[in-house]
C-alpha cells in the first residue's frame, strides 16, 4: 500500500485515474443504450424466471395435492371392487308398512310389503330387471322382465313378466304411488296393477316432440284379473291385446303437459257355463299436468294428474227361466251380459318444501259387473320425505258406497305409512 | 268386434298414429347432433367442434343437479343424438339413465362410443371411503362439481375432443386445432383469474352443498362447514346452532349456496353476520354466465366483490 503513494508510481496512478475520469462518461455515453437494452433484458429474464419458479411451485403443490387425492380414490375404487362379485346386479330393498284404522272394522299393524328388487345388462342386446314381492298373501315375482337395448328403428321389445303400458298409475307398484292406496277404480277396472306375462313393443316416433307407442300382447292385464288364469293355454282370441299412445309438452319451461290414452282389448273371455263368451274392452285415457319452477324443483311444484276409465264386458249371471213346457218348473241358467262401466281418480299434489308435500284424491270406482254400484271416496294426505329413501305418509279416506259394502270398506279411514328404500332403487321411466 | 270399433280410444289411438307417422318424412337429418346434460359442456363442445356440430344442452343450469325434470321432451333430443356428453361421477344419475331407458339410441348409451362422459382423467376431490346412505346422498366415484375448476376444464376439453375424435375421425384435425385454440384461451383466462383471485386465498367460507370445493380448491377458499346435515340431507334445528357456532368460532366470512332454497342461508346471515352469497352451480341460465368461461368469471369476480 505504501508503495502506491511513493515517487514515480504515485504518478502513474494519478494519470490513470484522471484518464478514466476523463474517458469513462464518455464511453458510458456512448455504450448507454446497449446497456441499459441489456439491463432491460436482464430484468425481463429475472422476471419470466421468478414465473416460471412460482409456476413450478405451484404446479408441484398441484401435483402433490393430486396424489394425495388419487390415493383417496385408489382407496374408495379399491373398497368398491372388493365387493365379492362386481357383476352382481344392483340389488334393493323396499319395506312398506303401516298402521291404518279401517272404519269401523278397527286398526291394524299392516305390513304391506317387502320388496327386493335386482337389475343389470344382460349383454350388449338386453338388460333385465325382476322384483318380488313378499307380503301378507304370500311370496310373488311381480315383475321380471327382459328389455331390449339395441333395436334399430327406434323399436324396443319386452317380454316375460311386467307391469304392461296401460294407462299411468296402473303401472305403479303401490308403494311408488303419491298416496297410500291404489284407488279402488284401478283396482275394480283394471283388476290391480297392470301386470302381464306376455310381450310388448314400443316405439319411439322421430318426431320432435315426445310421442310413444306401445303394442302388447299378453295372458291378460291385471294383479287381481281372475277371470283369466295364467296358466291355461289359448287360442289367439283369448289373448289381450293392448295399444298405447302417450305425448308429451313443454308448455313453458316450469309448466308440461302429459296425455295418453289405452286400450286393451280381449277378443273372447270365457266365461263358466258361457261357452260363447264375449269380448272385453278396457280404454283408458291419461292427463297429467306439472308445474315445476326450474330453479327449486327441490323445492317447489305442483301436479294434477286424471285417469278415466271405461270396461266393457260380458259378466256371468245366473238367470231362472221356465220350462217352456210347464212353466211352474224353474231351472237356473248361467248367461253372459256386457256390462259398460265409467270410473276413474284425480289428484293433485303441493309440494311445500324439499320435506313435505300435500295432496288430495278424489276417486269414483264402479262395481264392474253392476255399474249402478259405485264408491266414492275423498282422500286428503300429508307426505314427510325424512330423505330421499325415507318417507312417512298421512292420509285420511272417506269412502262413500252407494251399496252395503264390507265395513272394513266404507266410512272413516286413517294410515299412518311408512316406506323405507335401502340399495338401489328405481322404476325406471314409466313411473317417473 | 264391432263394440271395438265404436270404441272412442281406438280412433284416437289411430287418428294420431298416422298423423304422426305422415310426420316422421318432414324430419330433416342434421350433421354431428350433439346433446350436453349441462350448458357449460354445450358450450365447451361448440368451442371444440365449432361449425361441424349442432349443439343442445338439455339442463337449463338453474336446476339443482338432483332435481333436473325426466321430462319426457328430452327423449327425441337423445334420439336423435350421435353423441351424448356428461359430467360423469354419478352426477347425472337421479335423470338420465330413465331417460336413456326409452331414448331408443343405442349410440349413446354407456360404453358406446358416442357416450362421452367428461370426468375421464380429472382428479377427484372428495371421493368417500366409507359408501354408507348413512353418510347422506353420496356420489361413490367423488364430487362431480369438478366444472367449477377452470384447470380441469381443459381436461374436460380435451375429453370432448378425443370423444367427437371418435364418433367422427374425418374431422380429428379440426377438433385438435380447435382444442388447441379453446385451451390457450383458458390458460389466458386462468391466469387473469388467479390475479383476481388473489383477495380468496384463506378466506373461509360455508357452503349449503358440497358444490364448491373444486372452486375453493383452485383459489385457496376453506370450507369450514356446510347448512346440509349430510350431502341431500336437510339440516336439523340443532346442526343449524352448530353451525352458526361454528361460523362464529372460524370467523367464516362467506355463505355459498346454489339452487337451494334462501330461506337458511338468510336465516344463519342475520344470526352471524355472514354474507350471503348466490352463485349458479350450473352456468349457462344468466347472459352473464352463457358460456363457460363467461360463467368462471362471473363467479370468480361475484366472489371476489363479496370479500371486498
Amino acid at each position: 500500500m505504501m508503495d502506491i503513494f511513493s515517487g514515480r508510481r504515485f504518478l502513474d496512478v494519478i494519470c490513470f485515474g484522471l484518464l478514466f475520469l476523463f474517458i469513462a462518461p464518455r464511453l458510458s455515453f456512448a455504450q448507454a443504450s446497449e446497456l441499459e437494452s441489456l439491463r432491460a433484458s436482464v430484468k425481463d429474464m429475472q422476471q419470466q424466471l421468478q414465473k416460471a419458479l412460482n409456476r413450478i411451485d405451484q404446479l408441484e403443490k398441484e401435483k402433490a395435492n393430486d396424489s394425495a387425492k388419487i390415493g383417496q380414490v385408489e382407496k374408495s375404487i379399491q373398497a368398491v371392487q372388493s365387493a365379492p362379485s362386481i357383476l352382481n346386479p344392483a340389488i334393493g330393498l323396499v319395506l312398506d308398512a303401516d298402521i291404518e284404522k279401517l272404519g269401523k272394522a278397527g286398526g291394524n299393524f299392516n305390513f304391506r310389503s317387502a320388496e327386493l328388487g335386482l337389475a343389470a345388462s344382460v349383454d350388449p342386446y338386453a338388460r333385465m330387471y325382476a322384483f318380488f314381492t313378499g307380503s301378507n298373501e304370500g311370496f310373488e315375482v311381480e315383475e321380471a322382465a327382459a328389455i331390449t337395448t339395441s333395436l334399430p328403428y327406434n323399436l324396443t321389445a319386452k317380454g316375460g313378466r311386467f307391469f304392461a303400458d296401460f294407462g299411468r298409475f296402473p303401472k305403479y307398484h303401490v308403494h311408488e304411488l303419491p298416496f297410500v292406496n291404489q284407488p279402488l277404480s284401478i283396482q275394480r277396472m283394471v283388476g290391480g296393477e297392470s301386470q302381464a306375462d306376455g310381450a310388448e313393443v314400443n316405439y319411439l316416433f322421430p318426431t320432435p316432440f315426445f310421442l310413444r307407442a306401445t303394442f302388447g300382447g299378453y295372458n291378460k292385464i291385471g294383479a287381481d284379473n281372475e277371470q283369466v288364469s295364467n296358466l291355461k293355454p289359448r287360442s289367439a282370441s283369448r289373448f289381450t291385446y293392448l295399444g298405447r299412445l302417450s305425448t308429451y309438452f313443454d308448455l313453458t319451461d316450469n309448466n308440461s303437459i302429459e296425455l295418453g290414452t289405452s286400450l286393451a282389448y280381449t277378443p273372447s273371455v270365457r266365461l263358466q257355463g258361457d261357452a260363447s263368451g264375449g269380448d272385453r274392452i278396457l280404454g283408458g285415457v291419461d292427463l297429467t299436468y306439472r308445474y315445476q319452477p326450474l330453479a327449486s324443483t327441490l323445492y317447489q311444484g305442483f301436479t294434477w294428474g286424471s285417469e278415466f276409465y271405461n270396461n266393457s264386458q260380458r259378466f256371468p249371471f245366473d238367470i231362472e227361466v221356465p220350462d217352456p213346457d210347464d212353466p211352474s218348473i224353474v231351472t237356473t241358467q248361467t248367461v253372459g251380459k256386457r256390462r259398460r262401466s265409467y270410473g276413474g281418480y284425480s289428484y293433485a299434489e303441493l309440494k311445500l318444501n324439499k320435506n313435505w308435500s300435500t295432496g288430495f284424491l278424489f276417486d269414483y270406482a264402479p262395481v264392474v259387473d253392476n255399474p249402478s254400484q259405485r264408491t266414492l271416496s275423498y282422500s286428503p294426505y300429508v307426505t314427510w320425505n325424512l330423505s330421499e329413501f325415507n318417507r312417512l305418509r298421512f292420509q285420511y279416506s272417506y269412502l262413500n258406497n252407494n251399496f252395503s259394502a264390507d265395513k272394513a270398506e266404507k266410512g272413516n279411514q286413517f294410515f299412518v305409512q311408512w316406506t323405507t328404500v335401502i340399495g338401489a332403487h328405481t322404476h325406471g321411466f314409466l313411473t317417473r | 268386434m264391432k263394440t271395438l270399433l265404436r270404441n272412442n280410444n281406438l280412433k284416437v289411438f289411430f287418428l294420431v298414429f298416422t298423423l304422426a307417422w305422415l310426420q316422421t318424412g318432414m324430419v330433416v337429418a342434421q350433421p354431428i347432433r350433439v346433446v350436453a346434460t349441462w350448458p357449460a359442456l354445450a358450450d365447451i363442445a361448440r368451442q371444440i367442434g365449432k361449425e361441424l356440430v349442432n349443439v343442445e344442452s338439455l339442463a337449463t343450469g338453474v336446476e339443482d343437479a338432483h332435481g333436473v325434470p325426466v321430462r319426457p321432451s328430452f327423449v327425441p333430443r337423445l334420439n336423435r343424438a350421435d353423441v351424448l356428453i356428461l359430467i360423469g361421477l354419478d352426477d347425472e344419475h337421479s335423470w338420465l339413465p330413465a331417460l336413456l331407458e326409452v331414448a331408443s339410441n343405442p349410440k349413446i348409451l354407456p360404453g358406446r362410443p358416442g357416450y362421452i362422459d367428461c370426468s375421464l382423467g380429472i382428479s377427484v376431490l372428495e371421493a368417500p371411503i366409507r359408501i354408507d346412505r348413512a353418510e347422506g346422498d353420496l356420489h361413490p366415484k367423488g364430487n362431480p362439481h369438478y366444472l367449477l375448476d377452470p384447470v380441469r376444464a381443459k381436461i374436460v376439453a380435451s375429453n370432448i375432443a378425443t370423444g367427437l375424435t371418435r364418433n367422427f375421425p374425418q374431422h380429428q384435425q379440426s377438433f385438435e386445432k380447435n382444442l388447441k385454440t379453446y385451451v390457450a384461451e383458458l390458460d389466458n383466462w386462468i391466469g387473469r383469474w388467479e390475479k383476481m383471485a388473489v383477495p380468496l386465498r384463506g378466506v373461509k367460507f360455508v357452503d349449503y352443498h358440497p358444490e364448491w370445493i373444486y372452486l375453493a380448491d383452485r383459489f385457496g377458499m376453506k370450507l369450514v362447514g356446510s347448512v346440509e346435515l349430510k350431502p341431500g340431507i336437510e339440516p336439523t334445528p340443532n346442526h343449524i346452532v352448530e353451525l352458526v357456532q361454528q361460523i362464529k368460532q372460524e370467523k367464516a366470512q362467506l355463505l355459498i349456496y346454489g339452487a337451494q332454497n334462501p330461506r337458511l342461508p338468510q336465516q344463519i346471515a342475520s344470526e352471524t353476520g355472514i354474507k350471503v352469497v348466490r352463485l349458479y352451480s350450473g352456468g349457462g341460465n344468466q347472459p352473464e354466465t352463457d358460456t363457460y368461461i363467461k360463467w368462471i368469471d362471473y363467479t370468480v369476480r361475484t366472489l371476489v366483490q363479496s370479500v371486498s
